[in-house]
């Protein structure tokens, strides 16, 4: 036990994610011998993100004042949405700059193991976005893992009846990679999803 | 694939030991009960595997009184060695390294060591229920290909999601419920059936070299004939839909893979019910020995042969024949009782207390058993 303030800060920052009793530890006795002025810092911006950051009330993406910045862009193509798990899952779309339309967060996957089912994920908020916009094209962009499939299946059973275009993102060998390294089930996911050469 | 040399570090009753099986044939294990002979097994099972061959949780491997076991093998692979080593601490996870490089998958790791095991407990595989069977046929699928390890996984899991959304519902479904139901069934649908393959044809693999086996063992030509059944018919999506309101209100998954079953035959009878003791014990090595034999020609390497204690099930004319006619490679035998005069007694090595002697090897067999005495004091039980 350290003193009372000091082992408040241990506690606290040991309730984080992948920080473990020794890292908690060492990253408070840092922050014991830093600047005052880089303290105060981190402090400023944990209250910041705290009180300025908030879900976007469309597509619950992180959002800074109302809307976040890409459903308030009018430049992006309306018509499209895709449909990811989590707000990073954002920014590695984003990052491809292949993709103009707008998205759709559900903030999670189906996984009734941990007691999530389509009531404790956006599905409903997606479904009334389809009655408020023009969109006729939806890009189910949840992890090829086992409860991201079930969920894009469960989304695209739920979709498809309303007469839109869905569709499911393909999965594959990473680009510039080499064969030797891919693992035997990607390789083979890609086999299976081979296409045709134009020549 | 063969095991070079054997270490063990406080290991069960093994203070420290070392062991040097012969690489290309049979090496019996000899000794009293409690001697310490099956834990030399297990050493190798758990290299091979990272579990115990008896089930045994991982503490209990490690010898009493010490924090930690060590077992590492030199095995020769296609001629090249490989140095495969893991520490097990009482608590925490298991460290295991292939040429000192950690090891991330298991397939690396059974590219460097490989088993067969033939235990005792294995009568469980004829008389006991489906569970073992299922088991016996997956153990194959999963060391085949890294798809069908990843599917034996997948169907597992589909079947935990479910049986919580069944959970959920508590016996009255409501239509959001039903919607879920229909995805995890469809998903069911397409992994399990695709599991259900699998396991038909691999069962219909192993019926040729298991009746040929049991013929050997048992000198009696008799087909023994595996046969998998399906605990549905026709399309497993809508067997699940005409199940649904008999699941939704018993909380279960009633029809799918884990719910099949493998049938056992000698002749025209069924084995569980119409078989001997002896004709039981014969068709459960036999099921050993036929998926050793598809591993075998599945790989470049066969794999080693772990039989337990294999001669206290067997009559000596029984017990003569499996050794005359196991399979090339190198096995690994363990007996308390006198193996069969057609062993060489150059290839059989004395456990006792956490030690081991060994006569030595036999002439004009180059580079065979030779067994060096554990040289710590502190050995054993």
């Amino acid at each position: 036990m350290f003193t009372g303030p000091l082992q408040a800060l241990v506690d606290e920052l040991g309730r984080l994610p992948g920080i473990g009793p020794k890292s908690a530890q060492r990253i408070a006795f840092h922050l014991l011998k830093v600047a005052p002025e880089d303290a105060m810092r981190l402090a400023e911006a944990i209250v910041d993100v705290k009180e300025r950051i908030t879900l976007c009330p469309r597509c619950f993406n992180v959002a800074e004042g109302d809307l976040c910045a890409i459903c308030s862009d009018d430049r992006r193509d309306g018509t499209m949405l895709c449909v990811v798990e989590d707000p990073r899952d954002i920014v590695a779309v984003e990052k491809t700059q292949e993709f103009r339309g707008r998205y759709h967060v559900l903030h999670g996957a189906l996984n009734p193991l941990e007691g999530v089912g389509p009531d404790q994920l956006r599905v409903k908020e997606l479904l009334g976005r389809l009655d408020d916009e023009a969109i006729t094209e939806i890009i189910l962009c949840t992890n090829p893992n086992l409860e991201g499939e079930a969920t894009a299946m469960y989304l695209a059973r739920l979709l498809k009846p309303l007469g839109l275009s869905v569709t499911r993102i393909a999965s594959g060998l990473p680009v510039g990679g080499d064969l030797e390294y891919a693992d035997e089930l990607t390789l083979g996911r890609a086999l299976e999803g081979r296409r045709e050469v134009d020549a | 694939m063969a095991i070079s040399t054997l270490w063990l570090s406080d290991f069960r009753c093994f203070a420290d030991a070392e062991f040097r099986p012969d690489p290309e044939g049979l090496t019996v294990l000899r000794g009293p009960n409690g001697a310490g002979k099956t834990s030399i097994l297990e050493a190798v099972g758990w290299l091979a595997t990272q579990r115990s061959i008896r089930g045994a949780a991982r503490d209990v491997l490690v010898r009493s009184g010490t924090d930690r076991a060590v077992v590492r093998a030199e095995t020769s692979v296609a001629g090249r060695a490989v140095l495969v080593e893991s520490e097990i601490p009482v608590s925490g996870p298991a460290r295991t390294q292939v040429n000192r490089q950690p090891v991330r998958r298991r397939s690396e790791l059974a590219d460097a060591l490989n088993v067969t095991v033939f235990a005792p407990n294995d009568l469980d595989l004829v008389q006991g229920g489906p569970a073992g069977r299922r088991e016996y046929l997956d153990d194959v699928l999963v060391a085949r290909h890294a798809r069908l390890d990843a599917l034996v996984t997948e169907v597992d899991r589909i079947l935990r999601q479910r049986a919580a959304v069944l959970r959920q519902a508590g016996g009255r479904p409501d239509s959001a419920i039903a919607a879920t139901l229909d995805v995890w069934d469809e998903r069911l649908g397409a992994a399990g059936t695709e599991l259900a393959v699998e396991r038909e044809s691999l069962a219909a693999e192993l019926t040729e070299p298991a009746g040929r086996a049991y013929e050997r063992l048992a000198g009696v030509a008799q087909p023994v004939t595996l046969e998998y059944r399906r605990s549905w018919t026709g399309d497993l999506v809508a067997a699940l839909g005409s199940a649904r309101p008999d699941d939704v209100r018993r909380q279960v998954t009633s029809v799918g893979p884990h719910r099949d079953d493998l049938d056992l035959a000698l002749g025209p009878r069924p084995t569980r019910t119409h078989a001997s003791q002896g004709e039981q014990r014969c068709v459960a090595l036999a099921l050993r020995l036929a998926s050793h034999e598809l591993r075998r020609g599945d790989l470049a390497e066969a794999p080693v042969l772990l039989l337990d204690d294999v001669f206290s099930e067997l009559d000596a004319t029984r017990a003569a024949a499996l050794v005359e006619l196991l399979p090339p490679g190198q096995v690994l035998l363990t007996t308390a009782v006198d193996p069969p005069p057609v062993v060489h007694a150059g290839r059989v090595v004395t456990v006792e207390g956490g030690r081991l002697t060994g006569v030595p090897d036999a002439p004009g067999v180059s580079g065979a058993t030779e067994v060096i005495a554990a040289p710590s004091g502190g050995g054993g039980s």
